[in-house]
C-alpha cells in the first residue's frame, strides 16, 4: 500500500466521533496553553499527559499532538492583541502584529495568521505523508553509531543556536547531560548520584523538568510583569482585504517552506524558523521599512512557517524516533507511556496508528481553522482575566500534572525546584532549551554510544568510518565552530561600536 | 491459659478472616510502565479474575529501574492478599543477584502464588542471513570468537544468559555480545544490518517471523512453540541444558497466610482458562503456561538458582 492508501485508511479512524472528540478536545487545550501567557506548548503539553492515560494510545496521541500544534496557533493571538508572546515561537508576531492591531487591523493579523498556519500545517502534513515511507525505509541504515551522530548533532545545534552566548549554552547543554547522568546506569545496571534515595533510581523526571523550568518558572516571571491591555478586535475585520491577501501570499509560501525544512533537523527549535522566515521577508520586500511598522507579511511569514515547522518536526519523531524538540520530546514520553516505540518500525507494527494520527493532523489544522477565525472574541476575552487567577490557577493544574505522573510526591519536589532554578536563570539570560533537550537525549546518547562501543569491541573509530555517522559529526563539529565566530564577530562589533 | 486464648482468637480471626477472604479490592502491582506486555497481560487477567474472586482487581504500575522500584514496594507490603504483583523472572532474579543493584529484597521476600506467561527464549537472524541454522552459527562463533555481534535485550537479561547457556554447550564459541534495551531496538538494528544475531523471546518475533523479515533458528524450550512450530528446539538439535525464557507469575509479600494464597490460586487459575484470557493473550503472541503452588514454587526457587550460575559467569566472562 502507498503512503496514500494508508492516509486514507487513517482518515476513515480519525473521522470517527471518538477520534474527532480528541481532537478537538486537544485544539481547544492547545488554544489555550497558547494563549495563556507564559505557558507554551512543552509545558502544556507535559502537564495535561496525564489526562491521557485513560485513552487508549491513538487518542491519547492524536489529543497531545492537537494540545501541540493547538498551542502554536493560540500563541500569535496574545502576541497580536497585547504584544506578549504566548509562546516563543510567536516572539516574531509581536513586531508587526501588534502594530497592525494599534491600526486596527488586529483581526486581519489574526486571520492571516491562522491562514498562513493552515497552509503552513497542511504542506508539512501532505509533505510527510509523502516522505515517511522512504524515509522510514532510509531510517533503517541508521545504527547506533549514526544515532549517536544524529543526537550530538541535535545537541550542537540547540547549543550553537540558543542565545547570545555559546559558553551560556554550553554551560546549560552540560548541566542537562549531567542531569541525565543520575540513576541506573542504562547498560550495566549500575546506580550513578542516587545518593541512597529510591526515587533517584528512575533518574530526574524528564516532565517534571519541563513543567518546572518551562510553566512554573513562566508562572513566577508573568507574575512580576504588569498587566497588558487588550487590544479590542471585532470580527467583521478577520479578513484581510484584496492588497494585504496579495501581499501575504508570497510570504506564506516561503514561510512554509523555511518552517518544512528545518523542521526536518533535530535541535533547531520553534523559533529559528520563525525568525528566518522573517528576516527572509524584509530582505525580499521592496518595503523594508513597513516591517516593524505593521507589515502584514511580517506576521504571514512567520507564522506559517511556525506551523509548518511543528507538523515537520514530527518527521524525524516518527521515522527515526528522534526528538528534536522538548515539546516533541513531551510527545515521544507520550508514545513510550503507551508502549510505542518511536521509529522506523512503528510504520510496519502499527501503520493504522501512525496514519490515523496523521490524518488527525489534517483534521486538527481545519478544527483550528475554524476555531480560530470566528472564536478570536472568546480567546481575548480569557487575556481580560486577572493575572494573579490565571497563575494561580495554572499552578494548581503543574502540581496535580505533577503528581499524577507516577503518583508521587518526589515529582512535585522535582518540578518546583526546578521552576526556581528555571526563575533564575531566565532572569541571568541563560537559554532553557538546550538542558531540556540534553537531558531527554543524554540517555539515548550516551546508550548508543556505548552499544556502538560494544559493536567495536571498544575501537572509537566506528564513529568516523561510518559515513553517515562521519558526515554529522563533522557538521556537529562545523556547527560549533560557526557558532563561535559568529558570536566573536558580534561581540567584535558591539565593541567597536562602544569606542 | 491466656496464651492459649490469645492463639485460639489469633486461629479463628485468621480462619474467618480468609473464608471471606476478598472483603475489598485487590491491588495487583506491575513493576513495568502501562502498556507494556507484562501490563497489556496483566490488565487481561485483572478484568477477568473480578468474577472468580469476586472483588475487583485494580491494576497498578509502578515502573522503574527494570522492575526494581515496584518490587522494593511490593516486598514491603502487608502480607494480606490485598497487595500482590507480578514478577518476571529472571529479570526478577538477576536484580537481587547482582551486588551493584542494592536490592532491599531477596529470593525470600515473597510468596510465589501463580504464573501465568511463559515466554521462550529464540534465536533468530535476518531472513537474507548467511546463518541458515544454529549449526552454521556455533560454527562460525568458533572459527571468528568474539567477532559475530549478538544482541540482548540488556544485561543479565533471560537473553544475555542464553547467550553464556550457547557458550557453556558448545566451548569455544564466543559472541560478541551487544546489550540494547528491549524487543524493538533489536528489530531495528537487525533489519538494518547493523548487528548480525539476536537473542530473545517469541512473542517478540512472531509477527516479523510470519512476515518473512526474519528467520528463526532455534526456540529455547523443551517443546515447540505454537506461534513458531517450524522452528525446532534445543532439546532436539542436542543441547538439553539451554533452556530459556522469561516468566510472568503473581507473587506476594513473604508470610501471607496459606489459606489466602489457595484463594488467589483459585481465583486467578480459573480467570486463566477462560477462553476470553487464552484468545486475548495468544492475539499478543504470549504463551500461557499456568503453575501453581508446588510447581510454581519449585519453579521459582531453580529459576533462582539457575540465574546465580550465569550471573556469576556474566560477571567473569573475559569479553563483558
Amino acid at each position: 500500500m502507498d503512503g496514500l492508501q494508508l492516509l486514507l485508511n487513517g482518515f476513515a479512524a480519525a473521522l470517527t466521533l471518538n477520534n474527532l472528540v480528541f481532537a478537538l478536545t486537544g485544539c481547544v487545550l492547545g488554544t489555550l496553553i497558547g494563549v495563556l501567557p507564559g505557558l507554551g506548548p512543552a509545558a502544556g503539553t507535559a502537564i495535561l499527559i496525564p489526562l491521557t492515560f485513560k485513552l487508549d494510545a491513538t487518542a491519547a496521541i492524536i489529543m497531545l499532538a492537537a494540545i501541540y500544534y493547538g498551542a502554536m496557533y493560540g500563541g500569535t493571538i496574545t502576541s497580536v492583541l497585547i504584544n506578549v508572546p504566548g509562546e516563543a515561537a510567536s516572539v516574531v508576531t509581536c513586531l508587526d502584529g501588534y502594530q497592525m492591531a494599534r491600526q486596527g487591523r488586529g483581526g486581519a493579523a489574526l486571520g492571516i495568521a491562522a491562514i498562513g498556519s493552515f497552509i503552513g500545517g497542511v504542506f508539512a502534513t501532505l509533505m510527510l505523508t509523502v516522505l515517511a515511507l522512504p524515509l522510514a525505509k532510509l531510517a533503517l541504515s541508521f545504527g547506533p553509531p549514526e544515532f549517536f551522530a544524529l543526537m550530538l548533532l541535535g545537541i550542537c545545534l540547540v547549543t550553537g543556536l540558543a542565545g547570545r552566548s555559546l559558553l551560556a549554552a554550553l554551560a546549560m547543554t552540560v548541566f542537562g547531560l549531567l542531569l541525565a547522568m543520575i540513576g541506573i546506569d542504562p547498560v550495566r545496571g549500575a546506580p550513578r548520584f542516587t545518593y541512597g534515595i529510591p526515587e533517584l533510581l528512575d533518574g530526574v523526571g524528564f516532565i517534571p523538568v519541563v513543567m518546572g523550568m518551562f510553566g512554573v518558572a513562566e508562572i513566577l516571571i508573568t507574575a512580576e510583569s504588569t498587566r497588558h491591555t487588550v487590544i479590542d478586535t471585532r470580527l467583521a475585520a478577520m479578513l484581510p482585504s484584496r492588497a494585504e491577501w496579495k501581499r501575504s501570499a508570497g510570504a506564506i509560501g516561503r514561510g512554509t517552506l523555511i518552517g518544512f525544512f528545518l523542521g526536518l533537523i533535530p535541535g533547531v527549535g520553534a523559533i529559528i524558523p520563525t525568525f528566518m522566515a522573517y528576516i527572509a521577508e524584509k530582505r525580499l520586500s521592496k518595503h523594508p521599512e513597513a516591517f516593524g511598522n505593521g507589515a502584514i507579511e511580517g506576521v504571514a511569514a512567520p507564522e506559517s512557517a511556525n506551523n509548518s515547522y511543528a507538523n515537520a518536526s514530527m518527521v524525524p519523531l516518527l521515522v527515526l524516533g528522534v526528538p528534536s524538540s522538548p515539546t516533541i520530546a513531551v510527545l515521544m514520553g507520550a508514545f513510550i507511556i503507551n508502549g510505542l516505540t518511536p521509529g522506523p518500525l512503528l510504520f510496519a507494527e502499527r501503520p493504522d496508528l501512525v496514519w490515523t494520527v496523521i490524518a488527525s493532523f489534517f483534521v486538527g489544522n481545519v478544527m483550528l481553522l475554524i476555531l480560530n477565525l470566528p472564536l478570536v472574541g472568546v480567546w481575548a476575552s480569557i487575556l481580560r482575566l486577572p493575572t494573579s487567577y490565571l497563575c494561580a490557577g495554572t499552578l494548581v493544574f503543574c502540581i496535580v500534572g505533577a503528581y499524577s505522573l507516577k503518583g508521587s510526591t518526589f515529582d512535585i519536589a522535582v518540578m518546583l525546584v526546578f521552576g526556581l532554578i528555571g526563575y533564575v536563570l531566565r532572569k541571568l539570560d541563560f537559554p532553557l532549551a538546550p538542558t531540556v533537550l540534553a537531558l531527554i537525549l543524554g540517555p539515548f546518547m550516551e546508550k548508543s554510544l556505548r552499544t556502538s562501543l560494544e559493536m567495536s569491541g571498544g575501537d572509537f573509530s566506528i564513529l568516523f568510518t561510518r559515513p553517515i555517522s562521519a558526515t554529522f559529526i563533522a557538521i556537529s563539529a562545523t556547527v560549533l565552530i560557526v557558532s563561535t565566530l559568529r558570536l566573536a564577530t558580534v561581540r567584535a562589533m558591539k565593541q567597536a561600536e562602544t569606542l | 491459659m491466656k496464651t492459649l486464648l490469645a492463639a485460639l482468637t489469633l486461629t479463628t480471626a485468621g480462619l474467618s478472616y480468609a473464608a471471606e477472604f476478598p472483603t475489598r479490592p485487590i491491588n495487583l502491582m506491575v513493576a513495568y510502565p502501562a502498556g507494556g506486555s507484562t501490563d497489556v497481560g496483566a490488565r487481561i487477567l485483572a478484568a477477568i479474575a473480578e468474577k472468580t474472586l469476586g472483588q475487583s482487581v485494580v491494576v497498578v504500575n509502578k515502573g522503574g529501574a527494570g522492575g526494581q522500584v515496584g518490587w522494593t514496594e511490593l516486598s514491603r507490603q502487608k502480607p494480606d492478599g490485598y497487595n500482590i504483583g507480578f514478577i518476571n523472572l529472571p529479570g526478577f532474579n538477576t536484580v537481587i543477584l547482582d551486588p551493584e543493584r542494592k536490592a532491599i529484597f531477596n529470593a525470600d521476600s515473597f510468596t510465589p502464588i501463580i504464573n501465568q506467561v511463559l515466554d521462550p527464549g529464540a534465536i533468530w537472524v535476518k531472513a537474507d542471513s548467511p546463518y541458515k541454522n544454529v549449526k552454521d552459527l556455533i560454527e562460525a562463533a568458533k572459527k571468528t570468537p568474539n567477532k559475530i555481534s549478538t544482541v540482548t535485550t540488556g544485561v543479565l537479561s533471560d537473553d544475555h544468559l542464553a547467550i553464556l547457556m550457547v557458550e557453556e554447550a558448545h566451548p569455544g564459541a564466543l559472541f560478541r555480545i551487544v546489550h540494547l534495551e528491549g524487543g524493538a531496538h533489536q528489530m531495528t538494528q537487525i533489519l538494518g544490518g547493523h548487528v548480525e544475531v539476536a537473542f530473545d523471546n517469541v512473542g517478540s518475533i512472531v509477527k516479523q517471523v510470519r512476515a518473512g523479515q526474519v528467520r528463526g533458528l532455534v526456540v529455547l524450550d523443551t517443546q515447540r512453540s505454537k506461534f513458531l512450530p517450524d522452528v525446532p528446539t534445543t532439546p532436539e538439535l542436542g543441547m538439553p541444558n539451554v533452556i530459556s525464557n522469561s516468566t510472568r507469575g503473581i507473587a506476594g509479600p513473604k508470610g501471607m497466610p496459606a489459606a489466602v494464597v489457595k484463594r488467589l490460586q483459585e481465583g486467578f487459575a480459573k480467570a486463566m482458562a477462560d477462553p476470553e484470557h487464552v484468545k486475548k493473550l495468544e492475539d499478543s503472541g504470549l504463551a500461557i503456561r499456568v503453575m501453581a503452588g508446588a510447581e510454581y514454587d519449585k519453579y521459582y526457587r531453580d529459576m533462582h538458582a539457575r540465574a546465580a550460575k550465569y550471573t556469576e559467569w556474566a560477571r567473569k566472562r573475559p569479553h563483558k
